[in-house]
């Protein structure tokens, strides 16, 4: 049949050909596909802090760069609550030990809420979304998520409009100016409480994860928090 | 023309019913469970099968004679994974929404056995003529399934088809609620065993 | 300690990767016909996804992820000023690892246990393109799990399919003398079999460890 050397020589050019052909698809791709993780954040930090989206006229990549750009400050911030001389990199920055990103809507001057990055482990994966907090520093303000690969119909429904309303209005602070967190209570909340919201049900392990790496992303942001509250 | 003739008139016809890859020759489950939540990723992921298999399969075929026997299915798989890395780019930068949705699955298209099946069966002893309609075949044929399948799953698990709210919000009021086990595991092995069974009555073929 | 049981226990019973994520079917059906043929064929993927998980880890983590050859040069790295990222060559490096790795295993097999070698026969080499294998590698890079839990993952998983499949086997003897209908014998009567077994599997999902 084949000889050895025609066999490496056969193999040698399938490698390079195949090498160069993924390495050109992916060079001319990537930037679109950046384009698209990019506004994907974006569109979620605005969707957080209250900016409507029609769905018969979703937004498209020039709208979210013009409302983003004219709306939105970025920066990042250390353990103390205090700006960091640098850009965040891209919107989808991870947030490591030392600096948390936090985007600030703003209108003539005037702050009209913060939102942060959140994430944690649900039941079947990590939730990555944006939390957003009125300028007061203590009130929820609106709650997205991006990324998830919970169970459609249990976990999964904390995509939706009904769940993530709920927490608008509710605070995370108690009068003691303690950070208690939003509790996601199994079933229906006490409708009178403002530090809770209704659970999933069939979804507890989704719904209790939520709770607790909302509260231990709010931990790193609590100085810059207080720091408000106290004006 | 030879495009016409009877052979290729089988290539591209059996595998839609009499040799169907999925309920026949028992090839490509895998990602036939994962991706048949909603219509929406199954008619994606069709796509996406189907211009791998039929292109992957005319490569193959015209390089038939090219390839050392000892290094065969090497060469076949890097074939296939380089064009399921390509559909895996194109989705992730034009239809990001979608691509987020078949995640992983995309990229299992690689060890998806249809197309290395077919790949082995058909391409290397076949005209690449035929071997695109072969390829073109049998990715409509496992396309058909997948939507029966997920057509079944997105109707009863979430009362919609291709998005769309099909069951009435009066049945929601009545009592009326989407079998949530449609959208889970389970659900997708019982659906796609009936529709198995469903498709070896209507094709008349018999399992020995 | 617990985050490993935990990582296990998740990967056998709760997030089964046949009865959950569906990956390993072909296989599944055509093997599970017979329980010793099961078991050989469980042993072999515990075996190969043992090996792969870790191997890949390196390779993603050192190699292919974004910024990931900043031992190279550090402007390659996440904090450079040239970050390289080639995590679009994942699935076909995977694929050559796994392919290797089980070449590796064959012939162990066949100079230190060659009758083990001689009864999986053909589904050794079968098991480098089984969507399991492959899917587990891909899961431990989204899930970004660290070298040990990755590990831990494709033992756990290779356990899960081994479940799996032996039961599988098990249940398809028993009803070799029931009364199936004609067209739905083999692949529809394993559908449904297998649903049932998965719902019974989705009871482990209220564990939390």
């Amino acid at each position: 049949m084949h000889s050895n050397t025609y066999t490496i020589v056969f193999m040698s050019i399938i490698t390079i050909l195949l090498g160069s052909f993924l390495s050109v698809a992916n060079g001319t791709l990537k930037d679109i596909q950046d384009l698209n993780i990019e506004n994907d954040s974006k569109k979620n930090i605005l969707l957080s802090l209250g900016y409507y989206q029609d769905p018969a006229d979703p937004w498209t990549s020039d709208d979210i760069k013009k409302i983003f750009d004219n709306n939105i400050d970025s920066y990042l911030l250390d353990i103390n609550g205090n700006r960091i001389n640098r850009d965040p990199q891209s919107v989808e920055s991870n947030i490591n030990e030392k600096s948390f990103p936090i985007y600030v809507d703003h209108e003539d001057g005037i702050v009209k809420g913060y939102a942060i990055p959140i994430s944690g482990k649900g039941l079947w994966s990590t939730l990555y979304g944006f939390f957003a907090i009125e300028p007061d520093g203590l009130t929820a303000k609106g709650i997205t998520f991006y990324a998830h690969k919970e169970t459609p119909g249990l976990g999964g429904e904390v995509d939706k409009k009904w769940f993530q309303d709920n927490f608008s209005g509710k605070r995370f602070i108690n009068d003691n100016g303690d950070l208690v967190g939003i509790k996601v209570i199994k079933g229906k909340a006490d409708p009178m409480s403002m530090y809770e919201v209704d659970g999933i049900s069939g979804a507890t392990v989704t719904s209790k994860g939520l709770e607790k790496f909302l509260v231990n992303d709010l931990k790193k942001y609590e100085t810059f928090f207080k720091n408000i509250r106290e004006g | 023309m030879a495009i016409f003739d009877k052979k290729s008139k089988e290539a591209l016809a059996d595998p839609l019913m009499k040799n169907n890859p999925i309920s026949l020759q028992v090839l490509g489950i895998c990602s036939a469970l994962a991706v048949t939540v909603q219509l929406n990723t199954a008619v994606v992921m069709t796509l996406a099968v189907v211009s791998v298999l039929s292109v992957s399969n005319t490569v193959i075929s015209i390089l038939r004679s090219m390839i050392p026997g000892k290094v065969r299915i090497i060469v076949q798989l890097s074939i296939i994974a380089s064009l399921v890395i390509l559909t895996d780019q194109i989705l992730q930068a034009y239809m990001y929404d979608i691509s987020k949705q078949l995640s992983v699955f995309v990229s299992l298209i690689i060890t998806n056995c249809i197309v290395m099946g077919r790949a082995e069966a058909f391409a290397m002893q076949n005209t690449p003529g035929k071997s695109f309609l072969d390829g073109l075949g049998n990715g409509l044929g496992y396309g058909g399934i997948l939507i029966s399948v997920a057509f079944f799953r997105e109707l009863l698990g979430s009362g919609s088809v291709y998005g769309y709210q099909v069951v009435p919000d009066s049945f929601y009021a009545a009592g009326y609620q989407n079998m949530g086990l449609m959208v889970l595991s389970p659900g997708a092995f019982i659906i796609l065993g009936l529709i198995v069974w469903a498709h070896r009555i209507a094709s008349g073929v018999e399992e020995e | 300690m617990e985050h490993y049981i935990s990582i296990l226990t998740k990967a056998i019973f709760i997030e089964n990767i046949l009865l959950a994520y569906f990956l390993g079917m072909c296989s599944f059906l055509a093997i599970s016909k017979k329980v010793e043929t099961s078991i050989g064929l469980g042993f072999a993927v515990i075996f190969v996804l043992t090996i792969t998980a870790p191997a890949n880890w390196v390779i993603h983590n050192f190699l292919l992820k974004k910024g990931a050859l900043f031992w190279l040069n550090p402007d390659y790295g996440l904090d450079g000023s040239n970050t390289i990222n080639l995590s679009f060559l994942n699935s076909i490096i995977f694929i050559a690892v796994i392919a290797a790795m089980v070449q590796l295993v064959e012939m162990t097999l066949d100079r230190f246990a060659p009758t083990l070698y001689i009864s999986l026969g053909i589904f050794l080499p079968l098991i480098a393109v089984n969507c399991a294998i492959l899917g587990g590698s891909m899961f431990l890079v989204e899930r970004e799990y660290t070298f040990m839990e990755s590990t831990v993952y494709g033992f756990g998983s290779g356990i899960g399919f081994f479940l799996a499949i032996t039961s599988m086997a098990a249940i398809r003897h028993r009803i070799r003398y029931s009364n199936v209908p004609m067209q739905l014998r083999g692949v529809g009567i394993t559908m449904l079999l297998t649903g049932l077994v998965s719902m019974a599997f989705m009871a482990f999902s209220g564990i939390d460890l």
